[in-house]
C-alpha cells in the first residue's frame, strides 16, 4: 500500500440532519467513516460482508447496507443513522418505544439495524402485513430473540402508527399483584433500541492503538523461529509481542490451563494466534503482521477423535499421551442382562458436526494500565471472575493489579467464556503503556474462537416387543479440537443427560472428551446435551419403527414420572415429560400411528402456530391469489 | 480487507471511458459495490490493495430504461429493487419481479445492479438466467480515437465461463436490452443454504404466455442457473411444450429432461433432484401467474407425502 500516492476524497453530505464537510480516506466504507471518523456507534460491524444487518443506515431515505458502501458513495447525499431517528436524548420513537414494550431485545447488537429495518419496512409500506414485514426485515439477522418478538414489535409499531392501536399499547404494563406472569419491561432495552449502548467494539480511549493477529496456517506445526524486526521498524508500530513476552505463567482453559496465550513453540490449530502487533491504526497493525516472518516445520496433525484414540496417533499435549482431554464412566445395573432379555436391539451411530455461536457481536476487547499499575481488560467475557485469576498468573501481578470489565456481551452462548484474546491485550497494553483495541473480523471470530464439540455416538439399545428399554450402551467421542477449554464440563454433561428423561433399568455410558488438531471446541447452549439428545431421540425414532410402535407412544411407555430416579440417582420430585409430550402431540396435530402409516394427504399442516413454507412477493403478489407465489 | 490509492466517480460516459482507458494495471470500475467489498475478504481474495477504482453509479448515460419496439434497454445503473418497485418493470419483465425478491434482500438491492451481477459471470448470478430467457444482449461502450462506441453481444455469448465474459479492455457495459414480455406469466425458484442472502445452489426462470382461445402455449422461455459454468436456456424443451395445451403430468414429464444437463463440479445429484422440481414448479408457477387453474407450492407440498 502507497500512502504517498493515496488521494483523500473531500465529502459534503447532511447526516442526521446536519452539514458536514470532511476528508476521508479513499477506501473507507461508509460504516468505517460514520464509527471511526463521526464517531456515531449506532451501527454495528457484525460481518463486513452484508449478511448480518447491524450497519444499516439510510442514504437518501433508501436503507442500505453500510459496510457494503464506499464512503464516496455518499457525497451529496443524506444520511440517516440509528442516532438520528430520535436526536440526541429525544424521545424514542413508536418503533423503539415497540421494541421496549414486546422485549424485543436481548443481547442488543443487531437492534439498531434491526430498528432502522422496521423503520424502512413501515416508511416504504405503512400498511405492511406481517408477510411483508418479515420479508423487508430478511436482510437483518439476530442470533438471540428468535424474532417472533421483533415481529410483533413492528406489527405493533405500524399500527400505532397508523392510528389502528392507541399509542398507550406502547407504555410499560403495570406488574398487577406480581410480576411473575407479567410482562416487564427490560431496564436496558432504552439504550439498545436507541443504538446508544456501547459494546467493546464502539469503545475508544485517547492515544488508543489498535491491534491485528498473526494467525496460524498449520494445524499442527514446530515454531522453529519468529522474526519480528521488520514489523517491529515500521512507522506506526507500537509493539509486536509473542509467547516470550508472557512473564508468569502461561495457560489458560476453563478446566486445564493447557492453552498458551499465543503459540508457544507448536501451533495446533489453524488460526492459532503466533503474535500480535499494536500500531496507530488497523490497517498499520494489518500490514506490520503481514511482514512477521515465521519458520514452521509442519509435523503430523490429527484431525479425527477416533483416531487421536489410537496408539500411535500424533500427540497434540504431552501431558495427555492418550490424547483424552476426559472421559466419563457411568454404569447402572447388569447391561448385559439387559441386552439377553430384549426382544430386539437396535445398533446405530450418530454424528453431529461442529457448530459456530455466530452472536452478532464479533470479539473486541480495550486494555489499558490505569494510574494505579491496574492492568484493566474490557471485553464481553462471560467469565470475568475466572480470566482475572488466570492473567494474573500468567502476567505475574498480585490479583488486585488485574480488573476485568465486562463490556455488553453482544451475544454470547457460552462461546464468550475462553481467554482467547485478552491476554495479548493486557500484554499490549503492559508493554506500551497506551490502551489498545482489538476488534475480531466475523472471518477471525469463526476461525480461532471454540465451536460446538462434534460427536460421534455410537448406541445400542436393547427393547421389549412392547417398547419398554431393557438396556443401554451408549459410547460418545467428541472432537475437543487442540485444547480443553470447557470440553470437560461439556463431557460430563453429555454423560448425565445422555439417556434423556427415559428409565433405562441397565446402561453403561463412556464419553470421550478428545483432543485433535482441529479448531477447539468450548461451550455451547445445552452444554453437550444437544448432540446426546439428538443420538437419543432419533434412536427412540427408529426403534419405534422396527417396533411398529407410534413414537409418542414409544416415548410414553419409557418416560420418566414423578419420583423416578436419573442414571446418576438424582431423584426428581416432578417430572413434566408426560405433560410435554402432550402439548408436543397436539401442538403439531401428530397423526397418530407407527411411521410409515401417513395417507394420501397430509393434514398437519398450516396451523396457526406453524411457519408455512417460506413465501417471498408479499408485496406484489396478486389480489385473490394468495398463495399462489409460494416457493416450497 | 479492500483498499485502495484512488477512488473516482465520473459524471459522464466520456469521462469515465476515458479514466477507464487511462487506469493503471489492476484498477477495477465497480458498480453497487456489494459484490467487490465481500470479495476482498478473507476466505475470498483476502486483503486487495487496487490502484484506482472507478464508481459508474454517477454516470448519467447508464440510468434508467426505454422502450422501443418490443424490447427494452435497461441502463447498467437499473439496482434490482427498481424490478419490483417500478410498475412498468414489473409488467413488461414478469419474471423480474419473482427473481429480485430472492435476489439478497431489500437494502443490497438497493444497490446491487443487474448489468453487475451479469459482468461478474458467477455460475449461480441469479439475474443471468432471466434475462437469457428474454433474449437479452449486453450493450458494451468504449472510446475510439476520441469517439464512444458501441457494440451488443448476446448474454449467452457474453458470459463465457466462471468470472469471465467477452468484455475486452477499456469496455464498459453500458446496458442490458432484452424483449418485454408482457401478458405473460412469470416465475423464478431459487435455493441456497437459507432464504435472504443467498448463493443460488440452483435457480430456474420461466415465463409463459398463453393463446386466449385455446389455452395452449404461445410462447415458452425457460432457464436454468448455478447447474453448469454458465446458465443455460432450455430451448429444446420450450419448442416441446409450445402449442400445446399443457396438464400437469405433461409438466411432470418434460420437467424429467433437464436433469442431464447439470455438469456443476459439486452437489450433482442433488442439483439434479432439485431441477426436476424446479423445472416442473416454474412451469406450474409461471401458469398460475397468468392466470392458468394450477396448483402452487402449498398444495404440491400437501401431495407429496
Amino acid at each position: 500500500m502507497s500512502d504517498q500516492t493515496q488521494s483523500d476524497l473531500q465529502l459534503e453530505f447532511q447526516i442526521n440532519g446536519r452539514s458536514m464537510k470532511r476528508r476521508a480516506r479513499p477506501h473507507q466504507r461508509l460504516l468505517d467513516f460514520i464509527r471511526d471518523d463521526l464517531a456515531l456507534t449506532g451501527a454495528k460491524e457484525g460481518c463486513g460482508a452484508g449478511e448480518c444487518g447491524t450497519c444499516s443506515v439510510f442514504v437518501d431515505g433508501k436503507l442500505v447496507k453500510s459496510c457494503l458502501m464506499p464512503v464516496a458513495k455518499a457525497n451529496g447525499t443524506k444520511i440517516e443513522t440509528i442516532e438520528g431517528l430520535t436526536g440526541w436524548g429525544g424521545d424514542l420513537t413508536p418503533v423503539q418505544k415497540a421494541f421496549h414494550k414486546t422485549g424485543a431485545s436481548q443481547c442488543g447488537y443487531c437492534i439498531p439495524g434491526m430498528v432502522m429495518a422496521a423503520t424502512s419496512a413501515l416508511r416504504e409500506n405503512p400498511k405492511a402485513d406481517i408477510e411483508e414485514i418479515k420479508e423487508r426485515l430478511g436482510g437483518n439477522i439476530c442470533r438471540c430473540t428468535g424474532y417472533t418478538k421483533i415481529f410483533e414489535a413492528v406489527e405493533m409499531a405500524r399500527d400505532v402508527l397508523s392510528g389502528e392501536s392507541n399509542a398507550a399499547v406502547l407504555d410499560a404494563d403495570g406488574p398487577g399483584k406480581s410480576y411473575i406472569g407479567n410482562n416487564v419491561r427490560r431496564l436496558d432495552a432504552p439504550s439498545k433500541v436507541a443504538g446508544r449502548l456501547r459494546y467493546a467494539g464502539d469503545m475508544v480511549m485517547p492515544g488508543m492503538l489498535h491491534m491485528q493477529v498473526l494467525r496460524s496456517p498449520h494445524a499442527h506445526a514446530l515454531i522453529k523461529s519468529i522474526d519480528t524486526s521488520e514489523a517491529e521498524n515500521l512507522p506506526g508500530v507500537a509493539c509486536v509481542i509473542t509467547a516470550d513476552d508472557v512473564p508468569g505463567e502461561d495457560g489458560f482453559g476453563v478446566f486445564v490451563h493447557d492453552q498458551p496465550i499465543m503459540a508457544r513453540g507448536r501451533v495446533r490449530y489453524v488460526g492459532e494466534a503466533i503474535a500480535a502487533v499494536s500500531a496507530d491504526d488497523v490497517l498499520t497493525a494489518a500490514r506490520a503482521v503481514s511482514l512477521i516472518k515465521v519458520e514452521y516445520e509442519p509435523v503430523a496433525a490429527v484431525f479425527d477423535a477416533e483416531e487421536a484414540m489410537q496408539n500411535g496417533a500424533p500427540v497434540v499435549h504431552d501431558y495427555a499421551p492418550d490424547n483424552i482431554v476426559k472421559h466419563i464412566p457411568i454404569r447402572k445395573g447388569n447391561v448385559e442382562q439387559g441386552f439377553a432379555e430384549a426382544d430386539l436391539v437396535v445398533e446405530q451411530t450418530y454424528e453431529t458436526q461442529p457448530v459456530e455461536h455466530a452472536y452478532l457481536e464479533p470479539e473486541a476487547g480495550i486494555a489499558y494500565v490505569d494510574h494505579d499499575d491496574v492492568v484493566t481488560v474490557v471485553s464481553p467475557s462471560q467469565n470475568i471472575t475466572h480470566h482475572r485469576h488466570m492473567l494474573a498468573k500468567i502476567i505475574d501481578k498480585p490479583i488486585n493489579k488485574v480488573r476485568f470489565i465486562m463490556s455488553p456481551v453482544g451475544g454470547g452462548f457460552g462461546g464468550k467464556e475462553d481467554m482467547i484474546y485478552q491476554g495479548m491485550l493486557a500484554l499490549s497494553a503492559m508493554k506500551t503503556g497506551a490502551p489498545v483495541r482489538l476488534v475480531y473480523t466475523r472471518e477471525e471470530s469463526i476461525i480461532s474462537t471454540a465451536k460446538r464439540h462434534p460427536a460421534r455416538i455410537t448406541y445400542k439399545m436393547g427393547l421389549k416387543q412392547d417398547g419398554r428399554i431393557t438396556a443401554v450402551s451408549f459410547r460418545m467421542i467428541c472432537d475437543g479440537g487442540a485444547y480443553g477449554l470447557s470440553t470437560e464440563g461439556v463431557m460430563r454433561k453429555a454423560a448425565i443427560l445422555s439417556c434423556g428423561p427415559y428409565n433405562v433399568p441397565n446402561l453403561e455410558i463412556d464419553v470421550y472428551g478428545v483432543y485433535t488438531h482441529n479448531t477447539p471446541s468450548g461451550a455451547f447452549r445445552t452444554f453437550g446435551a444437544m448432540q446426546s439428545q439428538f443420538a437419543t431421540e432419533s434412536h427412540m425414532d427408529i426403534c419405534a419403527e422396527k417396533l411398529g410402535l407410534d413414537p409418542f407412544e414409544i416415548r410414553r411407555v419409557n418416560m420418566m414420572r414423578d419420583g423416578a430416579v436419573t442414571h446418576t440417582r438424582q431423584e426428581l420430585g416432578s417430572v413434566s415429560m408426560g405433560r410435554v409430550l402432550d402439548a408436543a402431540e397436539k401442538a403439531s396435530r401428530w397423526e397418530a400411528g407407527p411411521a410409515g402409516m401417513r395417507g394420501q394427504q397430509r393434514t398437519d399442516l398450516g396451523g396457526d402456530d406453524t411457519r408455512p413454507p417460506c413465501t417471498l412477493g408479499a408485496r406484489f403478489r396478486k389480489t385473490g391469489d394468495d398463495d399462489r407465489q409460494e416457493v416450497a | 480487507m479492500l483498499t485502495c490509492d484512488h477512488y473516482h466517480m465520473p459524471t459522464s460516459l466520456a469521462d469515465a471511458l476515458a479514466m477507464w482507458h487511462e487506469a493503471p494495471d489492476g484498477a477495477r470500475l465497480v458498480a453497487g459495490a456489494t459484490d467487490i467489498l465481500p470479495w476482498a475478504r478473507e476466505g475470498r481474495a483476502g486483503d486487495v490493495h487496487l490502484p484506482a477504482m472507478i464508481d459508474l453509479s454517477r454516470v448519467p448515460e447508464l440510468d434508467g430504461y426505454a422502450i422501443e419496439n418490443g424490447r427494452i434497454r435497461l441502463g447498467a445503473n437499473i439496482v434490482y429493487q427498481q424490478f419490483l418497485t417500478d410498475q412498468t418493470l414489473r409488467t413488461l419483465l414478469p419474471c423480474m419481479p419473482y427473481c429480485s425478491i430472492w435476489f439478497a434482500d431489500d437494502q443490497i438491492r438497493e444497490q446491487a445492479t443487474l448489468a453487475g451481477n451479469i459482468v461478474n459471470a458467477s455460475p449461480a448470478a441469479d439475474g443471468t438466467p432471466p434475462i437469457l430467457a428474454m433474449n437479452g444482449e449486453i450493450e458494451i461502450a468504449r472510446l475510439e480515437a476520441g469517439d464512444i462506441v458501441h457494440r451488443t453481444v448476446a448474454v449467452g455469448e457474453f458470459v463465457k465461463g466462471p468470472g469471465a465474459t467477452d468484455l475486452q479492455p477499456g469496455e464498459i457495459v453500458t446496458a442490458v436490452t432484452c424483449d418485454t414480455l408482457e401478458g405473460y406469466g412469470g416465475s423464478f425458484q431459487k435455493v441456497g443454504q437459507r432464504r435472504s442472502l443467498v448463493i443460488s445452489s440452483v435457480c430456474a426462470v420461466a415465463c409463459v404466455k398463453l393463446n386466449e382461445a385455446d389455452a395452449t402455449v404461445a410462447d415458452i422461455r425457460l432457464a436454468l442457473g448455478g447447474i453448469s459454468p454458465v446458465p443455460l436456456r432450455l430451448s429444446k424443451l420450450e419448442q416441446m411444450l409450445t402449442g400445446k395445451r399443457l396438464t400437469r403430468e405433461m409438466i411432470k414429464e418434460a420437467a424429467r429432461l433437464p436433469a442431464d444437463l447439470v455438469a456443476s463440479r459439486t452437489r450433482r445429484e442433488y442439483r439434479r433432484v432439485v431441477v426436476r422440481g424446479f423445472v416442473e414448479a416454474a412451469i406450474e408457477d409461471a401458469l398460475a401467474d397468468c392466470g392458468a387453474a394450477l396448483p402452487n407450492a402449498k398444495t404440491r407440498e400437501t401431495e407429496h407425502v
